[in-house]
């Protein structure tokens, strides 16, 4: 065991327990956020330090380093990083949850790392786990009990069964195999890709994930838990949560990529999939009021976008998927933080609260402008070289009809994002509307997420040489 | 060939420009005016440099950049120009310049207007000038975002319906262009969106027919196409002057360049194909447009319809150009009249807009007399209007007889029906003429006497009217540089 390898995770655990540890020796809430602060940057150049190397750091075939690791727990990292800068002082949250914020997200940032890296089933079931349970605490210390029963119980019900399904699928490929390592998979998969059954447990496997990610027909749970969650906590479910689900997808498709054309079924199943996700989150999205909503179900159109690449079961479109997952990140990562601080004494966002934002706030206007022109998939955003990309692997395969259909939906979004960007643009604020807060932690956050959204559109070569690269050492 | 990099120099332009006004203070409304009025001239000056050492006797791509941008996908960040594109960059920089300072009194929002004015202008010459498919596309969609906010915010009347209108509609046919777009660069198996590359593969000929008519109804939502032309009439009449001057002016030129230098030039058998079927759509454009605008109540909805009706003048010479009988002719005229249909609307918006800051009203009916009270902005409308009859002496004659001409020798029939149109064109200008201009002097409109066109508001105007006249007598100097383009262009076009 080499324990350089495992440097951002053992940074992330050992600041968990100092997050736990300072407020029982009465830090007060300033010097715990700034801890974290502290903590998640350590993260940060833990995982940026450790991007080089390569090798497993326990026993061998359990949990592996590579750059494809190692760069999306740097994504991680980052994105925890932002999400606690936005939540300085999380009014939407019981009066002391401002303890158990930071902590809990960074034990679930630790789960996510646990699951890029796993390369065996257990442990990826304890990364998926560890991931899950700290989000559901949180979600229920929502400051009105009801609202944080309500959305906890839904996303926890809800999370468990994907859980518990995957956990089904994985007894499948146990049962074939006679093994919980990928590797051993690997050196069967010519055999296996010839049993219905290790495609049905692959099926049950990704179905699992399929929900974590909000992918239609498994994405009830998000309209609700966004509507109704802590805006810091669904700001990082919106934005964390989805770089690492769509990375693990793209670690089970390089389990499966092998089989070569006997893989052409689940191909198509994902396929409907993400068809499935891009229309009826599309359509629902359409008919909203309430923005967090509506970006719940925004978030399953993307989810639909980004699992085109991870169907299209090649290196360019593993690429493609990487990419969008931090672009993505990153676009949804702003726009919930505007949210959380023009909204940050209300329960609900509506789209009415966003009204004359461009006069209340114009820094704060312009950076919903770049994070809704990245989600309509407009340049100079990542939102548009992305889903040219995503796009491209698509057709790379043969598959126009998805490509069109997908484009027909990105016009379909249009509607709904600029009915937002008119309200923030056009319509006046109401005079008891309250000022918005620029602290200047927000004004980092807020920049780094606006920065990355519009460099990697104008500039995306070097991001996608890395994620190119990540995904060679993903494929071997 | 000069050192300087002229094409990047001219894209950096209002690049730079829009850089200084982020930083500027939303309050220092003058400030912003200069800096784009700084940026819009050396834009111009540029672009005369540019137009002044194209070499039209060599001909084809010149000015060419060329820097890697994401080697892996074969995307290159691709700049060069041919006649065609050296004349449409010309014309930008014309509205461009014209644009500001007709929009010099603009007191509401003005950062926010002019940057995003000029973001829109770093779409359109970037579309003219890329080489590589990815940025064409690319410079295509800057081009279409900032219509939104600026028919929003800045627009009169019915600009909610009309801006949301106008998004649909381009996005939709951005939906058509992005499967298309992808197939070209996959089917062709060169790995490269090089444009130039691209051009000589031989692509199979049914995924031609195939892909052809995406990238026509894509490209030709944005020219104004019919039966696809809803948006852009209640789009022109929605949006402040400039713009209006910008999205008739260039916009809708984006989508004919689109048409002709990714669909003509990059699938011919294609083009051949569907000309017929695209050659009667067009045709029914210009006499529908032309049709529909002679109903108007409203100046704006006037030179709204008028533009579906003139770029259906460009998309037909565009077809015929692919039949062969008078190609030359034909796609001379189609590019002709894309620049001098540009001017001219240019200098119609620009007109009707000060009018309309004046009098408040676009209601044809309201006025009456207008000649005798604002004679210097009347003699410009009617400047703009006869040539948008296609009178002589001025730049759009001499497009509409090419394209005339063409018609007669491939489709007599087809000839014959927009000679009809053209008949249908004076009467609507001229019914404008007789009841908003001529006639009883309509004694509300008095206060107007003293607010006509005085000194430097005379400028962008006489500019325009400067260039329509002098192409009008000197079409040569424009035709030299697009007809050595054309006849490469058509030679490689029957080559393949």
């Amino acid at each position: 065991m080499e324990p350089s390898l495992f440097a951002p995770e053992l940074i992330a655990l050992l600041g968990g327990l100092l997050l736990f540890g300072a407020p029982l020796l009465g830090a007060g809430s300033t010097t715990n956020w700034r801890l974290a602060i502290v903590i998640g940057l350590a993260t940060v150049a833990g995982a940026i330090w450790t991007l080089p190397m390569s090798g497993d750091a326990f026993a061998p075939g359990i949990y592996h380093i590579d750059a494809f690791s190692q760069s999306v727990k740097v994504v991680l990292a980052l994105g925890y990083l932002l999400v606690i800068l936005g939540a300085r002082e999380p009014l939407t949250l019981r009066a002391h949850a401002w303890c158990e914020l930071p902590m809990f997200l960074l034990m679930a940032t630790v789960g996510m790392m646990i699951m890029v890296s796993a390369t065996e089933l257990l442990t990826l079931y304890i990364g998926m786990e560890l991931a899950a349970y700290p989000v559901y605490i949180v979600i229920a210390l929502h400051r009105n009990p009801a609202v944080g029963a309500e959305s906890s119980t839904k996303y926890m019900v809800q999370g468990m069964m994907a859980s518990a399904v995957s956990l089904y699928g994985m007894s499948f490929l146990y049962g074939l195999t006679g093994s919980t390592y990928f590797s051993a998979m690997g050196v069967q998969i010519s055999t296996l890709a010839a049993t219905p059954l290790f495609w049905f447990g692959i099926v049950l496997l990704l179905s699992g994930f399929l929900f974590k990610l909000a992918v239609a027909p498994f994405h009830f749970w998000a309209a609700d838990t966004y509507e109704a969650s802590p805006h810091e906590v669904i700001t990082f479910v919106a934005s964390v949560s989805k770089v690492a689900a769509i990375a693990l997808l793209c670690r089970i498709m390089s389990l499966v990529i092998p089989a070569g054309s006997e893989a052409m079924g689940l191909q198509s199943i994902l396929m409907w999939f993400a068809l499935a996700a891009m229309t009826l989150g599309n359509l629902a999205a359409l008919r909203q009021s309430d923005l967090k909503r509506l970006l719940g179900y925004s978030a399953v159109a993307h989810a639909g976008y980004a699992l085109i690449g991870v169907q299209a079961m090649s290196a360019s479109g593993l690429t493609a998927a990487l990419f969008y997952a931090v672009g993505y990140g990153a676009m949804s990562l702003i726009c919930f933080l505007v949210i959380a601080a023009v909204g940050r004494d209300q329960d609900r966002v509506a789209i009415e609260d966003m009204s004359g934002l461009w006069q209340r706030s114009p820094g704060m206007a312009l950076v919903f402008l770049v994070g809704l022109l990245g989600l309509i998939g407009l340049p100079p955003t990542v939102g548009f070289i992305g889903k040219w990309f995503l796009f491209s692997a698509a057709i790379e395969q043969g598959q126009f009809m998805l490509v069109l259909v997908a484009a027909i939906n990105a016009t379909i979004a249009l509607y709904y994002y600029l009915v937002i960007l008119r309200q923030i643009y056009l319509v006046e604020a109401t005079a008891e509307a309250p000022a918005v807060k620029w602290t200047p932690s927000l004004v980092i956050a807020t920049t780094v997420g606006s920065v990355i959204v519009v460099g990697m559109g104008v500039l995306p070569g070097a991001a996608w040489d890395l994620a190119a690269l990540a995904v060679a050492a993903l494929l071997g | 060939m000069d050192a300087l990099p002229l094409l990047s120099a001219i894209l950096l332009s209002p690049v730079l420009g829009l850089g200084l006004i982020l930083l500027v203070p939303g309050g220092a409304a003058r400030l912003v005016r200069w800096i784009s009025l700084v940026s819009a001239t050396v834009a111009s000056l540029l672009s005369i440099h540019l137009w002044h050492s194209y070499d039209t006797a060599s001909g084809g791509l010149q000015f060419v950049e060329r820097l890697p941008w994401v080697e892996a996908l074969g995307i290159s960040y691709h700049l060069g120009v041919d006649g065609f594109g050296t004349i449409l960059v010309m014309l930008n920089s014309i509205v461009y310049l014209t644009g500001v300072l007709t929009m010099w009194e603009l007191t509401e929002r003005v950062k926010g207007f002019f940057g995003f004015m000029l973001l829109l202008v770093v779409g359109v010459y970037g579309v003219f000038m890329s080489q590589d498919l990815f940025f064409f596309f690319f410079f295509y969609e800057i081009a279409v975002v900032p219509m939104y906010p600026l028919i929003l915010i800045w627009g009169s009347g019915n600009r909610d319906y009309a801006a949301m209108k106008l998004m649909l509609f381009l996005l939709a046919g951005s939906a058509l262009l992005f499967p298309a777009l992808l197939t070209i660069y996959h089917s062709s198996g060169l790995g490269t969106f090089d444009m130039v590359l691209l051009s000589q593969h031989h692509f199979d000929p049914d995924l031609q027919i195939f892909l052809y008519p995406l990238i026509y109804l894509g490209f030709g939502v944005l020219a104004g196409m019919f039966p696809i032309h809803g948006w852009s009439p209640t789009g022109h009449v929605a949006a402040p002057s400039a713009v209006s001057m910008l999205h008739a002016g260039v916009l809708m030129k984006l989508g004919a360049f689109g048409i002709l230098s990714v669909g003509i030039r990059l699938l011919p058998v294609g083009a051949t194909y569907w000309a017929p079927t695209f050659t009667v759509l067009a045709t029914i454009g210009i006499v529908y447009g032309a049709f529909v605008a002679i109903r108007q109540t409203d100046f704006k909805f006037v030179i709204g319809f008028s533009s579906v009706s003139h770029m259906g003048i460009v998309l037909l010479g565009l077809n015929l150009a692919t039949l062969g009988q008078a190609g030359d002719d034909a796609l001379n005229g189609a590019v002709f009249q894309m620049f001098a249909h540009g001017i001219m609307t240019a200098l119609f918006f620009s007109t009707v807009g000060f009018i309309y800051d004046r009098a408040h009203s676009k209601t044809i009916a309201d006025f009456g007399g207008l000649g005798a009270q604002m004679p210097r902005a009347v003699s410009i409308f009617i400047v703009a209007g006869l040539c948008g009859a296609g009178l002589p002496g001025l730049a759009s004659f001499w497009a509409e007889l090419l394209v005339f001409l063409a018609a007669l020798k491939t489709y007599p029939l087809v000839g014959l029906v927009i000679i009809g149109g053209l008949v249908l064109t004076a009467v609507y200008i001229l019914r404008v003429f007789r009841e908003a201009f001529f006639g009883e002097v309509n004694p509300r409109w008095e206060s107007l006497r003293e607010l006509d066109l005085v000194g430097w508001q005379l400028l962008p105007r006489a500019i325009l009217v400067g260039v329509l006249l002098f192409f009008g007598f000197f079409p040569r100097a424009l035709l030299d540089v697009i007809d050595g383009t054309t006849t490469t262009f058509l030679a490689r076009f029957w080559m393949q």
